[in-house]
């Protein structure tokens, strides 16, 4: 498996088939004497903005922070938290239990607010 | 049956949201300034757009992923962060213009000044895709679009002469003012390539679940409605031709263009090219804005879709609202919407290659299209008109803004 090819920006969805996003980091472990080892997937827009300017990601935390949403995130998914790589990257959990869920969660929220709301 | 009946409303919504903003306006300045001899570049643009948007649909139809979904897959964040930027930018402005020429439209027929009308259109926008499904908001916009037809009837009725609108379609050099020539080329172009057209088109490909059984709806849909689409913006520049042609009228207010229905239409004049301008405008509106959600979702993975419950795609629905509020913010200020449509429509042809050139990637790779992969002679004619395009603009543009 080519670790950025095959994972890396790959569409992530839960166990019930539902987007939750994609890969936007990889963290990757190396012991001495052993291989590369692929400890875990992030996914949140934080990662994101890491890996194009570690600037980029400070900014995109303190956006996440004045909403209160930066708790645990970005998300990190063990690697052992998921089930198959195929053309998307379905986990073993619910979106519910990880730290995605918490922009979704504010934003429906508000939106609950709104009339017509369905 | 029902797929017959899906292929001819694809075929009629099509040509019911062709026009917009973007090609009236540069059909009406095309036919006031050089008569019929930019009709090539329109028909040349819709050449380019329908083959790019038949690459749209079958990598939607066979992948089951969108442009921006497929790019960011194939290409990874670090390259698709510049034509996205781009793009946002781009359709923000064209979203600004699209608002400030829907209320243009409402000015012409209430009176009151345009900056009042931008804002209450955006949530009128807003509102039609918080409460709309896939059928009101993609066949409704396109059906009420058909009242442009009234830009073909008025070419009809102005009875022109076959030849010299045959011989428009064989691109020439003017004789007088090379460089506005020029630059009208690449609006044309631009207003008729819009990125978000395409997107908007696999997007609907996606929600409608087209397979690969469906590829010969996708050809017929992309040429048939595109084609017939581009005749509307054709009948504005040869009405523009005609009526504004014999005074060398330099068109720079909408206003100024609906004088173009006056000897067709006579008192419906004004009413029928502000419903024409003011349909086409909301209509892309709303469809750019929803683009907006769509390409956000699919770059960054979450769920979305406009016939899914709202509640389910917060975050889609929140990409697609602060974007309708920051393009009608941004046309609240008051910019000249005919001088925004201009600038994003030419700025659109230098950003063609971020666009272009990655998908023409794509279109050869088994895992996006199986096996119905593109022709090398196809790839190299667009890879080398979009790079002769974006010179083209990159040369024009200054020249046009500041020798002007």
């Amino acid at each position: 498996m080519d670790v950025v090819r095959d994972v890396l920006d790959q569409s992530v969805i839960d166990r019930n088939g539902r987007e939750m996003g994609r890969v936007d980091g990889i963290l990757i472990e190396q012991q001495p004497n052993q291989p590369v080892h692929l400890t875990a997937v992030l996914i949140g827009p934080a990662a994101l903005g890491d890996r194009l300017h570690p600037a980029v990601g400070r900014a995109v935390r303190r956006i996440e922070k004045s909403f209160g949403v930066d708790e645990n995130r970005p998300a990190r998914v063990a690697f052992a938290d998921i089930d198959e790589i195929e053309t998307k990257i379905r986990l073993r959990l619910t979106i519910s239990e990880t730290a995605v869920a918490a922009v979704e969660q504010r934003l429906r929220s508000w939106l609950l607010r709104l009339p017509g709301s369905r | 049956m029902r797929k017959l009946f899906n292929l001819a409303l694809g075929i009629v919504t099509s040509i019911g949201g062709f026009v917009e903003v973007g090609s009236i306006s540069t059909s009406v300045q095309a036919g006031a300034e050089f008569g019929f001899s930019l009709l090539w570049a329109v028909a040349a643009a819709t050449i380019f757009l329908t083959t790019l948007a038949e690459m749209a649909g079958r990598v939607a139809a066979v992948s089951k992923r969108s442009m921006a979904a497929a790019v960011r897959e194939r290409f990874g964040f670090h390259f698709q962060v510049v034509p996205l930027g781009a793009e946002f930018i781009i359709d923000t402005l064209l979203l600004t213009a699209e608002l400030g020429g829907a209320a243009i439209a409402v000015k012409m027929l209430t009176g009151i000044g345009f900056q009042w009308w931008v804002f209450p259109l955006g949530v009128v926008a807003w509102l039609v895709l918080w409460f709309g499904n896939f059928t009101v908001i993609e066949d409704g916009v396109g059906l009420l679009g058909i009242v442009t037809l009234s830009f073909v009837v008025a070419a009809w009725r102005l009875h022109p002469d076959v030849g010299p609108i045959a011989r428009g379609f064989v691109p020439s050099i003017p004789h007088h003012d090379l460089t506005r020539y020029a630059f009208l080329v690449v609006s044309i172009v631009g207003a008729t390539v819009s990125p978000y057209l395409l997107n908007f088109y696999a997007s609907g490909a996606i929600q409608e679940k087209w397979t690969q059984q469906d590829l010969w709806i996708n050809r017929l849909t992309a040429w048939c409605g595109m084609g017939f689409g581009s005749v509307v913006a054709m009948g504005c520049l040869v009405t523009a031709a005609i009526v504004f042609g014999p005074q060398h009228l330099k068109v720079d207010t909408y206003e100024q263009a609906a004088q173009m229905f006056v000897p067709v239409y006579g008192r419906w004049a004004v009413t029928l090219f502000a419903l024409s301008l003011g349909i086409g405008c909301f209509g892309a509106a709303v469809e750019i804005a929803l683009n907006a959600g769509y390409v956000l979702g699919q770059a960054f993975g979450w769920t979305w879709g406009i016939d899914k419950k709202r509640r389910d795609v917060s975050r889609f629905v929140t990409a697609f609202s602060v974007v309708l509020l920051l393009g009608a913010g941004i046309a609240t200020i008051g910019l000249d919407p005919l001088r925004v449509t201009l600038i994003s429509v030419a700025l659109t042809v230098v950003i063609m290659p971020l666009v272009v050139l990655p998908f023409l990637v794509l279109m050869n790779e088994e895992e996006y299209v199986g096996t119905h992969t593109s022709g090398p002679l196809g790839n190299a004619l667009l890879a080398t008109l979009t790079l002769l395009g974006a010179l083209m603009a990159l040369v024009v543009i200054p020249l046009e803004i500041f020798g002007g």
